[in-house]
């Protein structure tokens, strides 16, 4: 989970990490969780945003993803504010597995 | 190669059985999160930036090919397919999903391995000179009281749950390749007046935010000591170092605060209770554990056979190689192997399960079946005949490992930066990369000499960067990555933590002032000069000049 504070303004997207396989995800508009942050839902709607904190903390209690936390968004971009985030978004630059299975 | 007794069998047994049913009443919701963190970092696993990590120990860096093969098992069972050797001769592994991670665990186990005590504020896996046992300048194989700092460490009921966490070093050579001065407690096996064979204790040493190199604790402690004065020194940190505070948590923080004379007089007070018969080790014991790391079979060999040196001169790479990658042996005829992880391609320490199975193949057939693994992020066969070097090398080339750059301004030391980890701020990989790729043209890594680069990407300083002869610093401001530079870090038996040169750099900006600071050292170096005798001859300013020109 991440140790940087989240403002908490303008767009909001909700991110965990899967327990069993340890992902990334987001959730989407069905309040599905999403391995893809094209698929997440960002948005400013408070009503929203509190069903999607309701969500992450039933799932997190069903035990389905661990370390749920929001994120700011770039209204005009759609990607996560902070660097990290845009990190986790993306996944590595490197990875020798890629070597690996471009072989 | 020291085999588990039954004790340790035993625990390690019951400690993997214990996280099984762990992560089975996580996964069924019996464990929340909270419950079961600490839980999963005792058995080295953590939660990174995109999946879990396990973290498994090589204890003190030593490795039977019989391990290797494990370790290339679990990096293509569980994993994607190669693991990365880290700065503390360990294995990590970046993609286990955690319903595998008991049988990891299991699989490691069945070879006398685990993860315990990888993570945690406890005495963790303790790390060596990875030529130990193997180079004539030491006084004594240091692993075997490596080994007893183990087994003394391991569960140690007052001992885990220290302040933060606690790192050991060992070495029995003046040449430190285990940078023992940054670490929290650092050995160096000696010798008194007498000629008796002790330890000398460094204390307070340590990278991270605030590097420290470490002090003097004592000059000499005898053998029989040893575990009742490490008793008295964890003591005293247990009681007065800070709890309030992680950032001034580490024993480094404390010997500063209380300046070493203090702190050895407290150390030197705790010492005086404790009953040393208590915890000392008889001699029995310890020549039970000696006995586990005797020589192997080596044959009475000529030191310079005709076909090593046919093939030297017949044959340029292999001269090359030869020269950056085999060091001195004690014993005649046979040679010191470093493996290079550092190939152009992969990350630095990264080694594909394919390589390490060879690798464990080649070990059985050269080395006595033993590889150790390096704090700098490197491989080393550690008894290899000079008469078998040659085809060594060939069947090195053949898997990739063959690099001839140990030392070199490509030999790297980097962590897994923002690619890999929870708390980075930068990526220290592509840096690594393109440094090498920038000096590439091994011709003239070779005219460079020796140069250690060390990159991390954050304060943590998991990479080094602080006693790296160029230290990098991966920051991250407003979204955007940037580097600063340290000069004149030293990790030898002269270390030093370099200084910073001033404001960063961006990636494009940082190699060519790296290329820079080359040309100068080149320039002004004088007759065998290394780029750390020039900076530390003429001084930061001329560097600082051509960097930020």
């Amino acid at each position: 989970m991440s140790t940087l504070k989240h403002k908490g303004k303008g767009p909001q997207a909700m991110t965990a990490n899967e327990l069993r396989d340890g992902f990334s995800v987001w959730l989407d508009e069905n309040l599905d969780w999403s391995r893809d942050y094209a698929n997440a839902l960002r948005t400013e709607d408070q009503d929203l945003i509190d069903r999607m904190q309701l969500k992450a903390e039933t799932d997190e209690a069903k035990n389905l993803v661990v370390g749920t936390y929001f994120i700011d968004v770039e209204p005009d971009t759609g990607l996560p504010a902070r660097y990290r985030e845009k990190f986790r978004v993306n996944g590595p630059s490197y990875d020798t597995a890629d070597l690996l299975e471009a072989k | 190669m020291y085999r588990y007794d039954e004790f340790d069998a035993q625990f390690v047994a019951e400690r993997t059985k214990q996280f099984r049913g762990q992560v089975e009443r996580r996964l069924a919701g019996r464990l929340s999160e909270n419950e079961f963190r600490p839980l999963r970092l005792m058995n080295g696993l953590y939660l990174q930036l995109h999946a879990y990590m396990l973290r498994v120990a090589i204890p003190y860096g030593t490795l039977s090919s019989e391990q290797f093969r494990m370790l290339a098992h679990l990096a293509e069972k569980y994993d994607r397919g190669y693991g990365h050797v880290t700065t503390r001769q360990n294995m990590q592994y970046n993609w286990p999903k955690l319903p595998d991670v008991p049988d990891m665990l299991d699989d490691l186990a069945s070879v006398q391995m685990h993860a315990i005590q990888t993570s945690g504020n406890c005495i963790r896996n303790v790390t060596c000179d990875p030529y130990a046992g193997a180079t004539a300048e030491e006084i004594e194989d240091p692993r075997p009281m490596a080994e007893l700092i183990r087994q003394w460490s391991t569960l140690h009921p007052e001992f885990s749950f220290l302040p933060r966490k606690f790192k050991i070093a060992v070495t029995a050579a003046e040449k430190d390749r285990a940078l023992i001065k940054a670490h929290d407690i650092g050995i160096q096996v000696v010798k008194d007046a007498s000629g008796e064979i002790g330890y000398k204790i460094i204390v307070g040493g340590g990278l991270g935010r605030t590097p420290i190199i470490g002090q003097t604790l004592r000059d000499y402690l005898p053998k029989s000591e040893l575990l009742a004065y490490l008793t008295a020194a964890l003591r005293v940190y247990n009681r007065y170092g800070r709890r309030d505070n992680k950032y001034k948590a580490r024993i480094k923080i404390l010997v500063q605060e209380t300046g070493i004379e203090a702190f050895r007089e407290q150390v030197e007070a705790e010492y005086a209770t404790i009953d040393i018969g208590d915890i000392a080790v008889s001699d029995a014991e310890r020549d039970r554990i000696k006995s586990y790391f005797a020589n192997p079979d080596f044959e009475t060999l000529e030191d310079n056979p005709a076909d090593f040196t046919k093939a030297l001169e017949d044959n340029q790479a292999f001269r090359l190689w030869a020269k950056n990658n085999v060091a001195a042996h004690k014993a005649d005829g046979y040679a010191i192997v470093n493996v290079s992880l550092k190939p152009k391609e992969l990350a630095p320490g990264d080694i594909t399960a394919e390589q390490m199975r060879a690798t464990a193949d080649l070990a059985d057939t050269y080395s006595f079946g033993e590889l150790r693994t390096t704090h700098t992020q490197n491989l080393v066969l550690p008894h290899v005949k000079k008469s078998d070097l040659f085809a060594l090398y060939k069947e090195l080339e053949k898997i990739g490992l063959a690099t001839a750059n140990i030392n070199l301004i490509s030999d790297i030391i980097c962590c897994p930066g923002m690619d890999f980890c929870a708390l980075a701020t930068a990526r220290s990989i592509p840096i690594s990369q393109a440094i090498a790729e920038r000096f590439a043209d091994p011709e003239r890594q070779r005219t460079i000499g020796e140069m250690q680069i060390k990159i991390s990407g954050c304060i943590n300083a998991c990479g080094h960067h602080h006693v790296g002869h160029i230290g990098i610093l991966g920051l991250e401001k407003a979204g955007v990555e940037f580097y600063q530079v340290k000069l004149g870090g030293d990790s030898s038996e002269n270390a030093a933590v370099g200084k910073v040169t001033g404001p960063g750099f961006s990636q494009e900006e940082l190699l060519d002032g790296i290329e820079n600071i080359v040309e100068l050292y080149l320039a002004q170096r004088e007759e065998g000069e290394r780029f750390l005798d020039t900076y530390n001859r003429i001084g930061m300013a001329p560097f600082k000049e051509v960097l930020y020109a």
